[in-house]
């Protein structure tokens, strides 16, 4: 019994024909001996799962089209494999047979776990989206805002794609004000990603505000290029904001998690980039009709300021004014009117009355007047008689004294005073010259002469003529 | 008030301004007037302007048609909407 046993487990040897009994449990752990030395790695589509937390490990299915396998994984194996199993998904699991006694089933008792296939494919996309989340790439702080009415539009899409002439269409239809910017780059296969990177930067680098990246849906194994990890860095870098608009509703790209703006298709990302016309239009409308009212009522507020005004009394009948003036005006221009001709008259009476009266008043004060102006003047004429005799007299003895001394004295004795024009006596040759006139002063009157020359003697001559 | 009547004075003809420009401009003007802080001279200033800029706008609205520069690779002519909206439909 041993050495059968033996020897089908190690050896490999075949089982051996010859009926001998065993127990279930022999026959069993011949089996368990046999497939415990073979490792294998399987790949299956995940049918069932079966994971509670008071359970040991997570129990399993995976299947192909034909055929299904019971699988085990202990749950500190399926922890440290970070991931996490759910119906559909396709994995690889490596490990090997178990036969589980108790109940003579047997499981692949999976040691290593992996996603395969696409499901592999997203496994390196969300480690990939983890790494740049880390890097703070993803951080919602990054992002940044998109023009309310662009002017110039990117886009890096496929020249040849139904998305290309969708997201023309949608800018077309909503907001044709903006110019497109078109890089017209492959969206799929190995050469994509750099086709796109330098589609972001030709673009970055005309007028563009922003940039669409757009392209309908696909397998998921297709849309690969928008996972890639250089596009995601080019995204992140790109001086503009960057849009993204790839297919695929459900899915989440890398190049979708660092973008400043995510939406979920290429229209869509048209429709969400640009305001609607019709809508800019009715608002245009809208504020045409504020600015027109603000205007009116501000004219209707400064009219009703100077209708205010223009309807006060003072404004509105200007007479009222000066109406107490004008009243006080008429009623003495009334007054006057009436007493001035009775006044003159009376007045011109009283002038009358007082011309007479002076008439006779002053010829009688002139009368009174005159004889007394008589009487004075015969006394005076006496006095005055009297005292100029008396001033005759010592008026010619003094005279006579005054003669002797005087000048005049000298000339009646025959000498004469020349005298230049300026009045000045001639005392000496030396203040004459030829031509000067002179007036010679004799007794009885002078004579006009005129300087003929002049010579110096010692005693004092003058030549004269005339 | 002294430096928005400035503004307004020495404003950029109304073609130099973009639409986000122009709407930004026709906004504070019809916000201005409705201040109700402004001289009657002043709103009427702003009021011509703000007509001018709205007319702009929506001439701008009216003729605007889509142009497209291509930098990289080559467009293929596209079905008309008309076609399109056929074959979709």
């Amino acid at each position: 019994m041993a050495g059968y046993a033996q020897g089908t487990a190690e050896g490999g040897a075949p089982v051996p024909q010859e009926a001998k009994l065993l127990t279930v449990s022999q026959a069993l752990d011949i089996v368990k001996g046999a497939l415990k030395g073979i490792r294998l790695t399987i790949v299956g589509e995940v049918s069932e799962v079966s994971a509670k937390r008071s359970y040991k490990a997570v129990y399993f299915t995976i299947k192909d089209r034909d055929s299904s396998l019971k699988c085990l994984m202990w749950n500190d194996l399926y922890r440290a494999s970070g991931m996490e199993l759910e119906i559909g998904q396709k994995v690889e699991v490596s490990g090997f047979f178990s036969l589980y006694a108790a109940r003579g089933t047997m499981n692949f008792d999976v040691r290593r776990l992996s996603f395969a296939g696409e499901g592999r494919l997203r496994m390196e996309v969300a480690r990939l989206a983890r790494k740049l989340e880390a890097e703070g790439l993803t951080d919602p702080a990054r992002k940044r805002p998109l023009p309310e009415y662009p002017s110039v539009i990117g886009l890096v899409t496929s020249p040849h794609s139904d998305a290309v002439h969708d997201i023309l269409r949608t800018l077309r239809r909503r907001w044709p004000l903006a110019r497109v910017v078109l890089a017209g780059v492959p969206v799929e296969g190995a050469g994509a990603p750099a086709a796109m990177i330098e589609g972001l930067r030709c673009v970055a680098e005309s007028d563009a505000e922003f940039v669409l990246l757009g392209r309908g849906g696909g397998s998921y194994e297709s849309m690969m290029p928008f996972n890639d990890e250089g596009l995601a860095r080019a995204i992140a870098a790109c001086p503009i904001p960057v849009v993204t608009g790839i297919g695929h509703e459900p899915d989440n790209f890398i190049a979708d998690i660092v973008a400043d703006v995510r939406l979920s298709t290429p229209t869509m990302a048209a429709a969400g980039v640009v305001p609607d016309q019709a809508e800019v239009a009715e608002a245009l409308a809208t504020r045409g009709k504020a600015l027109h009212g603000r205007m009116l009522r501000a004219l209707e507020r400064k009219s009703s300021e100077v209708k205010r005004l223009s309807d006060r009394p003072v404004l509105r009948d200007a007479t009222q004014l000066f109406a107490q003036e004008a009243m006080g005006v008429d009623h003495l221009a009334g007054r006057l009117e009436r007493a001035l001709p009775a006044g003159l008259e009376k007045r011109r009476d009283t002038v009358a009355q007082l011309r007479g009266r002076m008439a006779r008043v002053a010829a009688i004060g002139f009368q009174r007047e005159r004889s007394l102006v008589d009487r004075h003047r015969a006394r005076l004429t006496v006095g005055l008689s009297g005292a100029t005799d008396r001033f005759r007299r010592d008026m010619g003895l003094r005279a006579a004294r005054l003669n002797d001394l005087s000048p005049l004295a000298v000339l009646g004795r025959g000498y004469a005073i020349a005298r230049s024009e300026s009045g000045d006596v001639v005392k000496s040759v030396s203040s004459v010259s030829s031509g000067d006139r002179l007036q010679v002063q004799v007794s009885d009157g002078f004579i006009d002469a005129k300087v003929g020359g002049s010579r110096l003697v010692s005693t004092e001559t003058v030549a004269l003529d005339d | 008030m002294n430096e928005e009547n400035g503004s307004m004075t020495q404003a950029k003809p109304i073609e130099e301004l973009t639409f986000r420009e122009a709407l930004a401009e026709l906004d504070g003007i019809v916000a201005k007037l409705e201040s109700n802080t402004m001289e009657l001279e002043d709103s009427l200033v702003g009021y011509e302007r703000g007509v001018a800029l709205l007319s702009s706008l929506q001439k701008r609205l009216a003729d605007a048609q889509q142009k497209v520069d291509v930098l990289m690779g080559e467009l293929d002519a596209a079905p008309d909407d008309q076609t399109r909206d056929a074959t979709l439909s």
